[in-house]
């Protein structure tokens, strides 16, 4: 048998029964699929007394069409997402960012809302519970130093879900439900470049759907990943760009990144740029306000500086492909 | 495979493509692993493992843990004074740190309880006081004057310092055109094999006796240290070895944790299952260190090499191990791949405190070969040179004694490059491939055996015992450790071969120390060769005394008997023969059950030279491998991708067809894991990656297709002329990546792994516009 | 510690156990149900050894736990077999050399029973992407994708 701490879980069958459990138990986690938080539990990074299960609620598993749009339930997994015939067609960047999350059997499991949600991670986090003491523990958990900033008062694990950033360029609200009714906020709103508080939700908030308004005519959607091995890594950094294309002109363009910061992040000022072909001098001016929002750390593998640079690499090539296509 | 012009003509079992004996358990979830054998019965186990790098423990109190209801026992330093290693000069290592630990992750004591819940309880309440000592992880600052020695006996933290000088050095590079200096770079990497460690061990206190079921390459290494560490008589333990989920020599040394379980198995008087973790496997290493290597070539302009001078620095982590094998092999392999005419190597194996390196598939040899073939490379290329014609110019030709006393009695290493230029298309496509795209080669050789045994007992090399009953199944017994590689199909196919016999008619029982006789393990590549005519001897014992049997029956003289296809008949004769079960209850009821024995003994010429060093790197036969690669460098992201590796490799002969082409596969693969994305790098001793998701063993996505060529050069001593077939095509394909690279984007790597952040970074101090490490003659 | 009573189909049997809220899937089938052809081979994850069927998809039970599989048909390896011998699958595992030391075995065969259900004659590319939560490290992957390749079409009886 492995080594589990005891927790014992619930099982609320619909929302507001989930929602109001986590209200009457602020440290009480949610899980939905558990490829987050269950290996987080063999490692004895966190260990929660109670576990509120998710997977019963069929109000939120589902992916339906909604004033043009799609309203996608939380407790969808990553598969469905990939394997539904609206998404393949209207939004490429999606699929793609769900494909490139872990492996097929992750993917099984792994929902929306997890990927949304994902922990913040770092490689002083995500350790055993002896690797993290016998390193004073970090920031993020328990300790007080961050390792990686070791100066600052600042958590900087990075937000590492690629889907975020593929829903941010498409607009897409996030749908949050609470005992006292919820709220619908843009998905960019959901975070702050934090690594220990990544969320802004209330304790007794929960994420139920995202809702992805249909994209614009010839609005063409794409994802690209930096990661060692072809499967299973987290993204070293992840880029989405939503194009329109209209002649020989970028008319419409949005970017937003992932695996670069604490929180998924919404490059703004790209309205400035369309009108233009994607040559070199727009590229540069995106590289600048690329530049001047991400900042990776040494919370992974491979350096800070090289994630920088891949991440313009990312963005520019990504960018042409969905130019060329579109 | 009638066909093939190599094969024996009465082959039939050797030489065909034979699927595993074991593979229907193995695929049907049949298999036993320690780790699945019956423990409804035993305590669960569990490590307290030092927080500290490097530390004098001043207290270390177990008291409060003890006292937990459920806790059946807790071992400490106490509990043991007899230290342990695999090498009987080098035993500086206890199961459980007396006074003082080493490295971050070192056990200091252990528990068993009565569950995982109650064990884990335990642990949190082990208090361990310490008086810090300065930390090294850099084996440069570990030997810098005044640095705090990790053992009393190694001044300046130097485990091993080896110089050997063969030839004139000094006059080669005199004479050579041009002279090429570089450093190369390699991170430290580990074998990740499947299966965690596991040891289930049993005290039966009524006879003070012990049962270790464990996932260990060498049962009867392990069996000694166990009874050494324990002062138990080794009649009092027994040995056994369950399936083995892979090794690749992380399990060619008795490892802590399979003495702790004994330990603490005697201590509770009771069974205990000390199963480890992925991040504890990790840490429990015997990988292969971080190397720097400063190799300096010498060459006239014809690409004929007049020297070589190779200086090796290894990080060995806090203990001995197999540290002084490991790099006495990176020098004495420098020799006996080309015809170098002088050699010279400094080799220093340096104490780190960080977990002990080891042994891992090319022992020794993996990053010398990275930094020689990729030196080769660039000097053929300033010379003008194609790469395959540098390595014509070099080659040996055998029978010949190398430099450093070495026999080379079958080398197919011409072979394997015309192959792999054929293959891969060299001629036309080098040199014209798109941008971005490079074709790169390198050769690699390996032993097939270590000719000198680690105990120097006087006792045969290997040794297998048949059995013929009743029953007509002819049984062999054999300590031979297959981990997966196909040891006990080999050996049944020889067997079979021998005897004329269906290979259903033969079945292998391994590694059980109370029936099978002793083997020394499998490492080295020593198992097919050794074994492998160990095997061949007891079959023809066993065909002699069948033979005389079949004889007497048939009016014949025994030397005219053959058996084929289980008949047994005179050659060349009409008659339909007698059949094997006739033949056996003949040759039964003269003698009853029959056994008899096989054995081989590594003469002495070959066992290397006398000077100091010269017992690793002797072997009776090396392989030699060629691997060309093609890759795809994306100058962005700097990421490489293999397209395609095509790997010639001379295993002699083919035993196992299947197997071979399998092992050669999994060893170029093992390679490309080292060339492109694995290392284990300390944040204070502690490794950052203990896991499969920031240690990067490569996924089915990324990983190329490996084309297989079996060279056989037919070993004059080989079994059937076999050599290895499973380490000597691993060290060729990272060089083969890095001149890939090269030639695909006009960078020499000279650090592995090859990651794209280090592309990128050689890139950019490319338009930066800094020259490369370099002196001229 | 709070249970449950688990209730599935497992291996096409119907079973009803008590069960811990805690309790991982791997540990079910392998302490409970003593199916220990389903290995563990990391800290959770991040290799795929551990890999079953869960209602014909590949499911991670080093990660999963036991009670989210109630009322679910689970398939492991001891599953596999056909007609009381080893399935076409097992057998081109088997014959192609698929397998070396055989600990991620059993995973990779039901990863890639579950892609052949999904999909019964998958490209090279498919079957990558099919097992790319699968660590193999004696094989180097050729010998899997062509033991997949010979199940799928047929080749292997």
């Amino acid at each position: 048998m492995e080594y589990m701490p005891e927790f014992s879980v619930v099982r609320p069958a619909t929302v507001a029964e989930a929602v109001a459990m986590r209200a009457a138990d602020p440290e009480a986690r949610f899980v939905a699929g558990g490829t987050d938080l269950v290996p987080n539990i063999r490692r004895g990074i966190v260990a929660p007394a109670k576990v509120i299960d998710l997977n019963g609620l069929e109000e939120i598993r589902k992916i339906e069409s909604v004033d043009g749009g799609l309203r996608i339930g939380a407790a969808v997994t990553l598969a469905e997402l990939i394997e539904d015939g609206r998404l393949r067609a209207d939004y490429t960047g999606i699929v793609e960012a769900a494909g490139a999350v872990a492996a097929t059997s992750h993917r099984q499991v792994g929902t929306v809302g997890g990927n949304l949600c994902l922990d913040t991670r770092c490689l002083f986090y995500n350790q055993s519970e002896w690797w993290r003491r016998s390193n004073d523990y970090c920031l993020k958990s328990r300790g007080d130093v961050c390792h990686v900033a070791p100066k600052g008062d600042h958590c900087f694990a990075a937000f590492s879900g690629d889907l975020a950033p593929a829903l941010m360029v498409l607009g897409a609200a996030a749908e949050i439900a609470s005992p006292s009714g919820g709220r619908i906020i843009p998905l960019t709103g959901m975070y702050q470049d934090d690594g220990l508080a990544y969320l802004l939700l209330g304790a007794d908030e929960m994420l139920v759907a995202v809702r992805v308004p249909a994209p614009a005519d010839g609005f063409k959607t794409g994802y690209a990943k930096s990661r060692v091995r072809g499967a299973i890594d987290f993204p070293l950094a992840g880029v989405a760009v939503g194009l329109r294309r209209d002649a020989d002109a970028v008319v419409d363009l949005s970017v937003a990144l992932t695996g670069t910061n604490s929180m998924p992040l919404m490059i703004e000022g790209t309205d400035a740029l369309t009108g233009a072909p994607p040559d070199d001098a727009m590229l540069a001016r995106l590289d600048g306000l690329v530049r001047d929002r991400i900042q990776p750390m040494s919370s992974t593998f491979s350096p800070p500086g090289y994630r920088r640079r891949v991440v313009a690499k990312l963005t520019r090539s990504l960018i042409r492909r969905l130019y060329r296509e579109g | 495979m009638s066909e093939d012009p190599a094969m024996p003509a009465s082959a039939r079992l050797v030489g065909a493509h034979v699927p595993l004996i074991d593979g229907v358990e193995k695929v049907s979830g049949r298999a036993e692993y320690t780790a699945d054998l019956a423990h409804r019965d035993a305590l669960v186990g569990r490590i307290f493992r030092s927080p500290y790098s490097h530390a004098k423990i001043t207290r270390l109190d177990v008291t409060d843990a003890l006292a937990l209801p459920g806790v059946a026992a807790i071992v400490t330093g106490e509990d043991c004074d007899v230290p342990f290693g695999v090498l009987p000069i080098a035993q500086n290592e206890y199961p459980l740190a007396r006074d003082r630990v080493r490295y971050r992750g070192e056990p200091v004591a252990a528990v068993a309880a009565i569950d995982e819940t109650v064990a884990e309880a335990a642990l949190r309440l082990i208090r361990m006081e310490v008086e810090e000592l300065p930390a090294y992880y850099d084996p440069e600052k570990a030997r810098m004057p005044g640095a705090v020695e990790l053992h009393a006996d190694r001044p300046g933290n130097l485990e091993r310092d080896v110089h050997h000088e063969f030839g004139d050095v000094e006059a080669g590079f005199a004479a050579a055109d041009i002279v090429l200096e570089k450093v190369y770079d390699c991170a430290e990497v580990t074998h990740v094999q499947m299966e965690p460690d596991v040891s289930l061990a049993e005290y039966d206190a009524e006879r003070d006796r012990l049962t270790l079921h464990t996932c260990t390459q060498v049962p009867y290494y392990v069996h000694l240290r166990v009874a050494q560490c324990l002062g138990m008589d080794t009649s009092r333990v027994r040995v056994v070895k369950p399936y083995v989920g892979g090794g690749f020599g992380h399990r060619s040394e008795t490892l802590n944790f399979e003495i702790i379980a004994c330990i603490l198995a005697r201590a509770a008087r009771a069974k205990v299952r000390l199963k480890l973790s992925r991040e504890e496997t990790f840490v429990t290493h015997r990988g292969r260190p971080a190397t720097r290597i400063k190799l300096k070539i010498g060459m006239i302009k014809d690409g004929r090499m007049t020297a070589c001078a190779c200086e090796t620095l290894q990080a060995g982590g806090a203990y001995g191990g197999y540290g002084i094998v490991t790099i006495l092999y990176s020098g004495a392999l420098l020799n006996a791949i080309y015809d170098i005419p002088a050699v010279k190597f400094d080799g220093y194996r340096v104490y780190t405190n960080t977990p002990p390196c080891g042994a891992m598939r090319g022992h020794g040899t993996v990053n010398v070969r990275f930094a020689f073939e990729s030196l080769l490379d660039q000097m053929a290329d300033e010379l003008g040179l194609d790469p395959f014609e540098v390595r014509r110019r070099n080659l040996l030709e055998a029978p010949v004694r190398t430099i450093n006393d070495m026999m080379v009695e079958s080398y197919g290493l011409p072979q394997c490059l015309d192959w792999v230029e054929e293959a891969s298309g060299w001629k036309a496509r080098r040199g014209n491939l798109p941008k971005g795209k490079g074709l790169g080669l390198a050769c690699s050789h390996y032993v097939s055996g270590a000719a000198k045994p680690v105990h120097w007992t006087g006792e045969p090399h290997a040794v297998v015992n048949l059995k013929l009953d009743f029953d007509g199944g002819v049984t062999i017994l054999t300590g031979t450790a297959d981990i997966g590689q196909g040891s006990s199909t080999v050996l049944a196919q020889i067997v079979g071969e021998v005897l004329g016999l269906d290979l259903d008619r033969v079945s292998v029982v391994a590694n059980d120390s109370r029936i099978t006789p002793k083997d020394n393990g499998s490492y080295s590549s020593r198992v097919t060769f050794m074994v492998g005519n160990a095997a061949i001897e007891a079959a023809e014992k066993l065909k002699g005394i069948l033979a005389e049997a079949a004889a007497r029956k048939l009016d014949a003289k025994a030397e005219d008997i053959e058996c084929l296809g289980e008949i047994y008949r005179v050659q060349g004769g009409q008659d339909p023969g007698l059949p094997f079960q006739e033949v056996v209850d003949e040759a039964l009821a003269e003698s009853g059950t029959i056994t008899v024995k096989g054995t081989f003994t590594v003469p002495r010429s070959h066992q290397g030279g006398r000077y100091r060093g010269a017992g690793v790197g002797p072997s009776m036969a090396y392989s030699y491998a060629a691997v060309a690669t093609e890759v795809t460098v994306d100058e962005d992201t700097g990421r490489v991708t293999v397209d395609k590796v095509w790997v010639a490799h001379d295993c002699g002969f083919a035993i196992n067809r299947l197997a071979c082409e399998g092992q050669i596969q999994g060893a170029v693969w093992m390679g490309l894991g080292q060339a492109l994305s694995e290392e284990t790098r300390y944040h204070k001793g502690l490794p950052l990656g203990p896991n499969m998701f920031d240690y990067r063993v490569p996924t089915i996505v990324e990983s190329p297709d490996i084309e297989v060529k079996i060279v056989e050069s037919i070993d004059p001593n080989g079994p059937f002329g076999a050599k290895e077939a499973s380490e000597g095509a691993l060290a060729a394909v990272i060089p083969a990546l890095a001149n890939a690279v090269a030639d695909a984007i006009g960078l020499r790597m000279d650090e592995t792994p090859v990651t794209p952040d280090r592309v990128i970074d050689a890139i950019l101090r490319k338009e930066r516009g800094r020259g490369r490490k370099r002196s001229a003659a | 510690m709070a249970k449950s009573i688990l209730s599935l189909v497992l291996n096409g049997r119907r079973r009803d156990d008590a069960v811990a809220d805690n309790m991982l899937l791997i540990d079910y089938l392998r302490e409970v149900a003593g199916l220990t052809g389903t290995k563990m081979g990391c800290d959770g994850g991040e290799c795929g050894a551990c890999t079953v069927l869960v209602d014909d998809r590949p499911r991670l039970s080093c990660i999963s736990l036991a009670y989210t599989v109630a009322g679910r048909r689970v398939e492991t390896i001891e599953g596999a077999r056909r007609g009381g011998r080893i399935s076409r699958l097992q057998r081109a595992f088997h014959e192609k050399l698929g397998s070396q030391c055989g600990y991620c075995t059993p995973g990779m065969i039901m990863a890639s029973e579950g892609l052949l259900r999904r999909n019964p004659t998958p490209s090279d590319d498919e079957i990558r992407q099919g097992l790319s939560g699968n660590i193999c490290r004696c094989t180097g992957y050729v010998k899997i994708i062509e033991s997949v390749l010979s199940a799928a079409d047929g080749s292997v009886p």
